[in-house]
């Protein structure tokens, strides 16, 4: 059974998520410089996220070209941000698979800690647990 | 003709001879490298004794940033991905493959670390490679009794006498012997790939970067090899090495899919090293048949060696276009790409050979000398073919991609 009853949840979830990422000055001027914007387009439940410096954007709607995009299970996504999956294992075993300069989404990477922190009282705040 | 498809088309054309600025500017760094510091001395790297080892053309290669090519900027590498990678390393390989496998072994050792995405490890691991000395890395795989059974998933069951982890409180503890290693002799860390134990065969394989002067590793003695003698290769021995738990990569058990994802990054580059062994002896053997004349022409506007020498380039050209594809699809795509830099060796390697030997043929028996190279070129050819997988690997590798699934994107 999957861990979000929908796309809806799950954006709202996960764009939370974001949401605190773009709170960070750090990351949203770092973000800026490196023009990083990400697209992630999540299934089992479908749902599909844009993120830029300037927002956080949910659906299909195209907002613009994005650097790097993400393809995951909401149940990868969510096992991701609890850090029980761990992002080698993901990307080595393929069920993180990503598009755009790998040399970015390395970068990328260690500058997400803050939201691994949040994520699993975001994600209880919204009823999906552990 | 109409104008404005043409303009479109012009827009849109593939343009295959402009790399991005970075990249052009490290290939023609180290093509300087090959000729003006590894090209003098390529004769006494050869017939040097096997223990051999040239620090020194390291270290000039080391300070045009061959040692840190694939490290990001931030940890004071070039950041030129695998594109720039592999074409320094054919620019490198086209004088002397043994040198670019030096490099190209560190960065196999390195590729553990930069997957990981840990900021712990990368600040640890990655800025050694940006000192004034160079600092080398290895990627610890073979064994004496598994080889393929490492490297294929379907056979991890079959593996026999696998270098074993256990953990002990924050450390795991190492005990086994890998053999082949090219860099074990000199380099400052590997990435050691070991069954945890309890585990049958390789089904518990992990990934551990694991510093070389840890109590209890032993560097072996060195393998008397038929050619890359330029660059070390040799047993690496662990005896209860204690590693700190923050230095394995990924999870327990998930190393097979970390060494299979740094296989194919690697493979891409290698195809580089093959493509420059064949296209230097394509260069030798267009100049000799520029210059011999027989029948009183000149050997290259004879029919017969005509075909050959365009058969050889069009072969030389064909195998640099797919390991940029390769390559290309490396620094664009995560987990790296199956099937291109598969095929792109695949490809290449047999290039290597094929055109290696026509070329030591079409020279006779000045082919057959040491003092024209390409007896070298021959020795190394065979050698590429082995290393990163065999063409039999290979061909496993491609026919999978073959029957899986398309990516949906």
């Amino acid at each position: 059974m999957p861990v979000f009853p929908s796309g809806e949840m799950a954006v709202k979830v996960f764009g939370s998520l974001f949401g605190v990422l773009l709170e960070d000055e750090d990351f949203v001027a770092r973000a800026r410089q490196e023009e990083l914007s990400v697209r992630l387009v999540h299934t089992k439940p479908d749902c599909e996220i844009y993120v830029a410096p300037h927002g956080v954007f949910a659906g299909e709607q195209p907002q613009g070209p994005a650097a790097i995009t993400l393809r995951m299970t909401c149940d990868t996504a969510h096992a991701l941000w609890m850090g029980r999956l761990l992002v080698p294992v993901a990307i080595a075993t393929g069920r993180l698979r990503i598009r755009g300069k790998v040399a970015k989404v390395l970068e990328l990477v260690p500058m997400l800690r803050p939201a691994f922190d949040r994520y699993p009282d975001i994600a209880a705040a919204s009823g999906i647990g552990a | 003709m109409n104008t404005a498809l043409s303009e479109s088309v012009s827009e849109a054309a593939l343009n295959f001879d402009v790399l991005p600025y970075e990249v052009e500017q490290f290939r023609d760094a180290a093509r300087n490298f090959a000729r003006n510091v590894v090209k003098p001395r390529v004769q006494d790297l050869d017939q040097a004794p096997a223990a051999h080892f040239d620090w020194e053309t390291v270290g000039h290669g080391h300070r045009i940033g061959l040692t840190r090519a694939a490290v990001p900027k931030e940890y004071g590498g070039l950041g030129v991905g695998m594109l720039g990678v592999a074409t320094a390393l054919e620019e490198v390989a086209a004088v002397c493959p043994g040198t670019a496998l030096v490099f190209g072994a560190t960065l196999l050792g390195q590729a553990p670390v930069l997957l990981s995405g840990d900021p712990r490890l990368q600040a640890r691991f990655l800025p050694l490679f940006s000192g004034d000395e160079p600092v080398l890395a290895c990627n610890a795989v073979t064994e004496e009794d598994a080889g393929c059974d490492l490297i294929i998933p379907s056979l991890a069951g079959h593996a026999r006498n696998v270098t074993t982890a256990r953990r002990d409180g924050d450390h795991y503890v190492l005990t086994g012997r890998k053999r082949f290693i090219t860099n074990a002799k000199v380099a400052a860390f590997a990435s050691v790939f070991a069954n945890m134990a309890g585990s049958a065969g390789a089904t518990g394989l992990t990934s551990f970067i694991v510093p070389l002067d840890l109590p209890g590793v032993v560097r072996g003695p060195v393998a008397d090899k038929m050619g890359y003698r330029a660059c070390l290769g040799s047993e690496l021995e662990f005896h209860d090495v204690r590693v700190p738990a923050e230095y394995m990569i990924g999870a327990e058990g998930e190393g097979m899919a970390i060494n299979m994802a740094q296989s194919n990054m690697a493979r891409a580059a290698v195809a580089g090293i093959s493509t420059g062994v064949a296209r230097s002896a394509l260069e030798q053997a267009v100049t000799w048949c520029g210059e011999r004349v027989q029948g009183g022409r000149h050997l290259k506007d004879q029919q017969f060696t005509a075909a050959k020498l365009a058969d050889m380039a069009a072969k030389v050209d064909a195998a640099r276009m797919l390991y940029l594809r390769a390559a290309d699809k490396v620094d664009n795509e995560l987990p790296p790409p199956v099937y291109e830099p598969a095929a792109a060796k695949l490809f290449a390697d047999r290039t290597a050979i094929d055109v290696a030997e026509t070329a030591l043929s079409l020279l006779g028996a000045r082919g057959y000398l040491r003092s024209y190279g390409v007896e070298k070129m021959m020795r190394d050819a065979l050698g590429t073919r082995i290393y990163e997988g065999t063409p039999e690997v290979l061909a496993l590798a491609i026919t999978d991609s073959l029957y899986a699934e398309q990516d949906e994107w």
